[in-house]
């Protein structure tokens, strides 16, 4: 350690990410996405204990914090040659389970809605008629009083003056197309859905031994050995349940009711021709029968098996010392020295540019799902099948904006059911006399591992390189690398790039249809968005959490 | 795996109202915030791990390592009878300086820090207002030296005033009725030079 890097300056308050549109004739043009925060944590842990590595990289990120930690014991265990015990498999399963229950939910409701959903024209709904849609439309219908009192609790806030999260919104825009009530009624399980996730959080602290920041996770296993009581499980089974329902009675109807109003989108937010998944939900072992198989489609869908030394970053674009684009296995992290000048036609992110045989690849919920669907995985199927029929549009949709949102809300059914297996097979080790969590190992000499997850944002990839016991090499690509890196070398575009191209800008003042796209991606940082207009040269700089 | 097809059809739920009301157990939340990869901002956190590591708290108390997760802390936010804040506080002073706000000062000094998680926590109490229940908040910070080196180390001042800033964390959760007292001598681990 000793080593020190300071970066100034680093734009905190602004945010971490900036994209940045050209608009043309009323649509996107050109695109750019920015990382505007260096993050060298991988510097900080050379020298450093293999196991130590997990309390690290689950900072790195306010966010993903269980994802990074579990990724990283993955590769130690692989560089280490541990198998970990069957009920560190369930319990690591029902943790990243429940990761997806609250994120997922919380994108939804609290990062994504209201580009969707107006609050404002919430005001104007009539509680009797917002009642009956409710009926009509959710699993759990409210009564006319129930949208009165959310009406009067809405316009309370709107009058306060402090609006908190509702004040970065477009109150009013053209491409809102939700009628009052249906505004009301989401706007009524914006607030619910606070509710479930205070409780959703608490799933972790079961057997995570504390959330936020699980402490139960370990190279070799788990130490969650004292919470494997009945009343426990119980408890979990009981959050998860009413999660579960909540997901499937309110999330879901409400993803259909606002898809519904919003088939154009299904058109929009496309582009990729690559999508990667390492899967994820192991069935047996470490990388087995996972729930999410892992695959790569790569322009067609025929799903191919992920070569991972395909696996390359390319930091032409970024603010690093140029060289050849690397393998993470051997990659560096060398920031140029001095300031560095955001260039749109040079370099212009901190972010590497991820690659797959040499391709930009979309990683995320909608990856997930075409890889599982063209893998013939039959709940995703079943499910996507069913979506698409309800909102009447053909495949084609899925490759969209709107396409990404509706996987995501897929994917927390797919993984919501198959925790119950996960609870079930772990209660009934525990009654057998199996309480194993660990696994025993001593720190070999030399290592080399890897650690792939499939977490909420998408695919995640730790690599480790050990010597004398202490960490000499470690690089990570995280997903939002993958889908909001910059250009490359040979000026291909990251994923959110090509998305944001094409899309339709009603007013350059109020880009609310770049954030529906950024957002449905579900960038975990705060965003500034900057849209410039080539013929007055006029430069909107909005700022968006 | 369990077949997941259909299972979103409409169905009602018995016996769960949309308006229950959260229930707020009477509580003392000890919230340390920040990230511990950037020398000062992560002194929050260190807080809480020593407390937790070194003191014994009563029943009413519980002590959360929050780090940056902002609007994800909602849960603990909204959950909490009284929330105590531990974090850095800009508030012109020198760094090393300790400053307690009472809730009704909170609101402007927290929108004149330049930390992102500060932004965050404002948005969190504001939902609260969304969930009828704004906790009772007290923010106890210190005036940093560094927020933006890497680093997993506290600076020089703060770590010097590291056990006062501990001191009146514990004296706050006894005025706010909860106990906070040190472990018996031998089971108090070998403190920690605030790294990890």
């Amino acid at each position: 350690m000793g080593k020190k890097i300071i970066i100034d300056p680093i734009t905190r308050i602004e945010g971490h990410l900036r994209i940045e549109v050209e608009v043309e004739n009323g649509r996107v043009k050109d695109a750019w996405s920015s990382g505007q925060m260096f993050r060298g944590i991988e510097m900080m842990l050379q020298g450093r204990d293999p196991r130590d590595a997990h309390h690290f990289v689950q900072r790195s990120c306010g966010v993903c914090t269980y994802i990074h930690a579990l990724s990283s014991v993955r590769a130690v265990e692989s560089a280490c040659n541990i198998t970990i015990p069957e009920n560190a498999r369930l319990i690591r399963n029902l943790l990243h389970g429940a990761q997806y229950q609250h994120d997922h939910i919380v994108h939804f409701y609290h990062l994504h809605a209201l580009d969707w959903v107006d609050i404002v024209s919430a005001l104007s709904a009539d509680p009797v008629k917002t009642a009956k849609l409710s009926e009509n439309t959710s699993g759990r219908p409210g009564t006319s009083e129930y949208f009165k009192e959310v009406k009067t609790k809405l316009s309370t806030f709107v009058n306060s003056g402090q609006l908190g999260p509702f004040n970065n919104a477009y109150w009013g825009h053209p491409a809102y197309h939700l009628p009052p009530e249906a505004n009301l009624m989401a706007s009524a399980h914006y607030l619910e859905a606070i509710k479930l996730q205070a409780k959703a959080a608490r799933m972790h602290a079961i057997f995570g031994g504390k959330n936020p920041h699980p402490q139960s996770l370990v190279v070799g296993g788990v130490t969650s050995a004292g919470e494997l009581t009945p009343d426990r499980i119980d408890e979990f089974t009981n959050i998860w349940q009413e999660t579960r329902a909540f997901v499937e009675d309110v999330y879901i109807p409400d993803l259909l009711a606002v898809a519904s109003f919003y088939k154009d989108w299904g058109a929009i937010g496309g582009n990729n021709t690559t999508y990667l998944c390492y899967g994820d939900f192991p069935g047996a072992g470490v990388d087995d029968d996972l729930l999410y198989p892992a695959g790569v489609l790569e322009g067609d869908l025929t799903p191919k098996a992920v070569d991972l030394a395909q696996i390359t970053e390319d930091v032409t674009r970024a603010w690093y010392d140029p060289g050849e684009a690397k393998h993470p296995s051997v990659g560096e992290t060398r920031p140029i020295k001095g300031e560095v000048d955001y260039n749109t036609d040079d370099k212009y992110s901190w972010m590497k540019a991820p690659r797959y045989r040499g391709k930009s690849a979309e990683v995320g919920p909608l990856a997930r799902n075409l890889v599982a669907y063209t893998s013939g995985q039959k709940d995703v199927k079943n499910l996507v099948d069913d979506v698409l029929g309800k909102l009447g549009v053909g495949m084609e949709a899925l490759f969209s904006t709107l396409g990404r949102t509706a996987a995501r809300g897929i994917e927390t059914v797919v993984v919501g059911a198959a925790m119950e297996g996960w609870v079930e097979d772990l209660k009934s080790n525990i009654a057998s006399g199996d309480k194993k969590t660990y696994q025993p190992w001593t720190m070999p000499d030399k290592g080399e591992g890897y650690g792939l997850n499939d977490v909420p944002r998408g695919a995640l990839g730790h690599w480790i390189n050990i010597d004398g016991g202490k960490i000499k090499n470690y690089q990570y690509v995280v997903p939002s690398t993958w889908n909001l890196g910059p250009s490359d070398g040979k000026n291909q575009k990251g994923p959110v790039e090509n998305s944001l191209i094409g899309t339709p800008i009603a007013d350059p003042k109020q880009p609310l249809e770049v954030l529906r796209t950024v957002h449905s991606y579900d960038p975990c940082i705060a965003c500034a968005v900057h849209v410039i207009d080539p013929h007055t040269n006029e430069t909107y700089k909005v700022k968006v959490i | 795996m369990h077949a997941a097809s259909g299972r979103y059809c409409r169905k009602p739920l018995p016996g769960k109202g949309m308006t229950e009301n959260t229930k707020t157990p009477d509580n003392i939340t000890v919230l340390g915030v920040g990230n511990i990869l950037y020398k000062d901002d992560g002194v929050g956190i260190r807080v809480v791990q020593h407390l937790e590591a070194a003191y014994d708290v009563s029943d009413n108390v519980i002590i959360v390592d929050g780090g940056v997760l902002g609007i994800n802390l909602l849960g603990v936010i909204s959950t909490a009878g009284k929330l105590l804040v531990v974090d850095t506080v800009l508030n012109h002073g020198r760094p090393g300086d300790i400053h307690c706000l009472a809730h009704h000062q909170i609101p402007d000094r927290i929108l004149a820090k330049n930390s992102l998680h500060q932004v965050d926590m404002i948005e969190a109490l504001t939902l609260c207002k969304a969930l009828d229940h704004v906790p009772e908040t007290t923010i106890i910070g210190i005036e940093p030296r560094d927020l933006n080196t890497l680093d997993d180390r506290l600076t020089p001042e703060i770590a010097d005033r590291f056990d006062d800033l501990v001191q009146r964390v514990v004296r706050e959760i006894h005025t706010l009725g909860g106990t906070c007292r040190l472990k018996a001598q031998n089971s108090v681990p070998p403190r920690q030079d605030h790294s990890l």
